[in-house]
């Protein structure tokens, strides 16, 4: 019953005090991961997700400083409510269509059904796209067995892609 | 894909391994036939979401990408058949391919044909700003096609190759689940090419 009584003020009083928790979950697709967002905060334009939903999303970690991946750190108030970082009963809330828009991390939503797909942040393809370091990735082959490709360090690959069609 | 396990088993060099991957949304009903007819023995992967053309630029299928011992790409390519074809006046392939894979298997980086970093860089395949949308645009199509919800996975296929109409692969993917309509849209799009080659030219030095 709580958890209704929840859901319903939640959707009332989101019209007129965005951001508010929302009632519906929504749900991101990031590095090859489908992440169902236990909640959100409810705004029509932004998606509004936990720290650890928003490392997920960027492979950006939130920390004092602020929102760091690797030798990258964005200044990140949150000792008060921002475009970026807000607190509502004591949980953070991290603004992550903004941040991508910051840090020019490509994004489609499907609004109808609360789809978010985010692509790459391109600082972080620096290595591949100046230096033709190969991206790393991690793919289960048919034998069901994770395949990443830095474990294969040390021998020649050869990658090829075909298709049925 | 036959061809591909006898070069491995006759190259035998246990210091090279071949990562083949599956382009198909399909899954394992479109692809897994194919691999098994092989008898594969490398790593296979059937790679439904195109992960390894997103990370790596690519646009087409088949395409090569050769890494080196430390993890640097030393030469990419596509349209990377074992050999030379000949279609009526449509042309793909190289007898040097092979050739020269075995090469670079040999020589490493003393190999006429493996890139510097620079030349790697100067022959990956750029993506704007609305290319770089098209991959979350694809992916959430998979997404749908993954929850069964066709119309939104078609609509989402559909934004993907707007945004990025270079890809082959977000139009053949997208076609391939209408056969009827695939070939017929196929020779449409290579028809529109104009002079521009359906493969970009592999620039393997003899060929």
């Amino acid at each position: 019953m709580i958890r209704v009584n929840e859901a319903l003020c939640a959707v009332t009083l989101g019209a007129f005090l965005l951001p508010g928790v929302a009632a519906n979950a929504d749900v991101a697709i990031a590095g090859g991961q489908v992440i169902q967002l236990e909640k959100t905060l409810s705004d029509v334009r932004n998606l509004w997700v936990t720290p650890e939903d928003f490392t997920r999303i960027n492979g950006f970690e939130v920390k004092p400083e602020g929102a760091c991946h690797e030798d990258i750190c964005i200044p990140l108030r949150q000792d008060a409510d921002g475009d970026l970082f807000v607190k509502r009963d004591g949980q953070s809330w991290l603004n992550a269509t903004m941040f991508a828009d910051k840090v020019q991390q490509s994004y489609v939503v499907d609004r109808e059904s609360g789809v978010w797909s985010f692509g790459m942040v391109p600082s972080s393809r620096k290595a591949f796209l100046d230096s033709a370091v190969a991206p790393d990735f991690e793919l289960v082959d048919r034998n069901g067995d994770t395949v990443k490709l830095s474990n294969f360090r040390g021998k020649k690959v050869l990658i090829i892609t075909w298709a049925s069609w | 894909m036959p061809v591909w396990q006898s070069i491995y088993e006759d190259i035998n060099d246990e210091n090279f391994v071949i990562m083949s991957a599956a382009q198909d949304t399909g899954g394992e009903a479109a692809a897994g036939k194919i691999f098994d007819d092989a008898k594969v023995t490398y790593t296979a992967i059937i790679d439904e979401d195109h992960t390894i053309s997103s990370l790596f630029n690519l646009v087409n299928v088949p395409s090569g990408v050769w890494i080196d011992e430390q993890g640097q790409i030393v030469r990419l390519n596509e349209g990377t058949y074992s050999k030379h074809h000949k279609l009526g006046t449509f042309e793909f392939g190289s007898d040097i391919y092979v050739p020269a894979l075995r090469d670079w298997i040999a020589k490493g980086s003393d190999s006429e044909f493996a890139w510097s970093p620079e030349e790697v860089s100067a022959n990956l395949i750029p993506r704007t700003p609305a290319g770089e949308r098209a991959e979350p645009a694809f992916k959430l199509g998979v997404y749908f096609h993954s929850q069964g919800r066709e119309s939104q996975a078609n609509y989402w296929w559909e934004e993907s190759q707007r945004l990025n109409p270079d890809s082959w692969n977000f139009h053949r993917q997208d076609w391939s689940f209408t056969p009827s309509e695939a070939s017929s849209n196929f020779m449409r799009k290579v028809q529109g090419l104009g002079d521009k080659p359906y493969y970009k030219p592999m620039d393997l030095p003899g060929e």
